[in-house]
């Protein structure tokens, strides 16, 4: 946190040593995980945490472009992430390598999803203490992901905001390093390696159009800043890109700022949204994600929750992929981004897919339809299913 | 115990020509320092920090919410999905 204006801390990078340092051919030398880019990442030494993060793949998914209306869309998908099955692997492992070489031997954060499994995951791997703090009324469901690794959960009694001031507290208190608190300026800055590897897939060139679901808004105004670090250090050319955002109706407050035409973000009191992953009411980056979207031609939409339900049909059935909330908020955006030629039919889309739909499963439980049943019989096949299906096509 | 703490207060559109902030260091034993700020018709947004004994900072805090004023810590988005 910057003394001067209480705003969020920048890592900052010698470009011109790293421009002299690297190239696409040492880059495409090394190991496909998330350290190839090692010199854009704010670790001194080699990482010991995390080593088999990233290099998700970025797959073309033809047929969901066309049910969407675009010429080439590229799902980049982190629902198959390592070790937690999310994007948040890459910010935490950074976070941990982090706070490793300063010394912390206790980690710790306050979530109630993915950032708690991977923080409990990737501690645990590492040997380091770790603790996570989640509100008193979360679902046992949710919390089993983080047990499992044999972190210390500890459920708090009271609304999100005397948690959040609680941990800022214990964070100041007792040297404690929470990943999104003190460590946070290294912590976001894992979130780029998805867009140098989105860069990296495409052969070195940047997408035109870039999808990204905001929360805290963190991760769009990451990928926008690795975007314009391979521009500066000369790896990939400087062609124009945009980039857009995505988020849950029901807690929008990025969405809604951009739509009026200004900067200020207004909180959302009570976020209510099936989007448990991008209900952040006082999204910290949210000004600094407007101006990435402006500055690029950017735009932003929002989803219902019945929106984010077909969004995550959508992906499945057309793609293959099967998405948390956070997936289903992303099509559905890109869908509105596209019909409005905010994405124009005619170009190239990627869409960041941040999360494994395993985690969120009751959201489209009763949404998806029932399996038939049959006795075993082959002439109860034929009559039940094979006629049926053969009379429907 | 003296101590300083450092917060974001977000006014509400009723709240945003009222002199809180002066209210605040007149009422409390508190040393009240802006380092950031940005009003509109709709909506005030300061970043400030707060020197004291923790019990009249506590005592401030719960003051300012009772007014109306949401009060995080400047770490916002502490709980994350």
């Amino acid at each position: 946190m910057c003394d001067f204006d209480f705003g969020p801390l920048e890592a900052a990078y010698d470009y011109d040593a790293i421009k002299a340092a690297i190239s696409r051919d040492i880059l495409r030398s090394r190991k496909r995980r998330m350290w190839r880019y090692r010199e854009l990442l704010p670790i001194d030494g080699e990482p010991t945490i995390g080593t088999q993060v990233g290099f998700t793949p970025l797959v073309r998914a033809d047929r969901l472009a066309k049910k969407l209306g675009v010429r080439t869309l590229w799902i980049k998908n982190d629902t198959v992430n390592y070790p937690t099955l999310s994007f948040k692997d890459r910010v935490v492992s950074v976070a941990l390598n982090r706070a490793k070489e300063l010394g912390f031997t206790t980690v710790a954060c306050a979530s109630t999803g993915n950032l708690a499994n991977s923080v409990a995951a990737n501690a645990a791997s590492a040997g380091l203490k770790s603790y996570v703090l989640i509100p008193a009324d979360l679902e046992q469901g949710k919390v089993l992901g983080s047990l499992v690794y044999g972190t210390n959960v500890i459920g708090i009694h009271g609304a999100y905001d005397q948690v959040n001031r609680l941990c800022s507290e214990i964070a100041g208190k007792y040297g404690w390093g929470f990943v999104n608190v003190n460590l946070r300026p290294y912590y976001a800055e894992g979130s780029k390696t998805m867009g140098f590897e989105i860069c990296d897939q495409l052969d070195w060139r940047i997408p035109r159009h870039t999808v990204v679901p905001m929360a805290s808004g963190s991760l769009l105004t990451k990928i926008h800043k690795s975007y314009n670090e391979l521009i500066k250090v000369g790896i990939v050319d400087s062609t124009p890109f945009s980039v857009h955002g995505a988020q849950a109706t029901g807690c929008a407050p990025i969405s809604h700022a951009m739509k009026r035409g200004t900067d200020i973000v207004k909180p959302v009191p009570k976020p209510e949204t099936i989007v448990k992953s991008l209900a952040i009411g006082t999204p910290a980056d949210g000004y600094y994600a407007i101006h990435a979207m402006r500055d690029t031609g950017g735009s932003c939409e929002d989803a219902s929750d019945a929106e984010v339900v077909e969004g995550i049909q959508w992906l499945a059935e057309y793609a293959g992929i099967f998405a948390e909330t956070a997936g289903g908020v992303t099509v559905a955006s890109a869908k509105k981004l596209i019909e409005s030629g905010k994405i124009p039919h005619d170009e190239e889309v990627v869409l960041c897919i941040t999360g494994h739909g395993l985690k969120t499963q009751e959201a489209v439980v009763g949404k998806c339809g029932e399996p038939r049943l049959i006795k075993p019989s082959l002439r109860e096949f034929e009559e039940q299913i094979y006629a049926k299906d053969t009379a429907a096509a | 115990m003296k101590e300083t703490q450092r917060l974001w207060l977000m006014f509400p559109t009723k709240l945003v020509t009222r002199p809180i902030i002066w209210e605040l260091g007149k009422d409390f034993n508190v040393v009240t320092n802006i380092r950031q700020a940005s009003v509109t018709e709709e909506i005030g947004i300061v970043s400030l920090s707060l020197d004291g004994e923790r019990e009249d900072i506590k005592k401030a805090i719960a003051w300012l919410e009772k007014e109306g004023v949401k009060v995080e810590p400047v770490e916002i988005n502490t709980i994350e999905g």
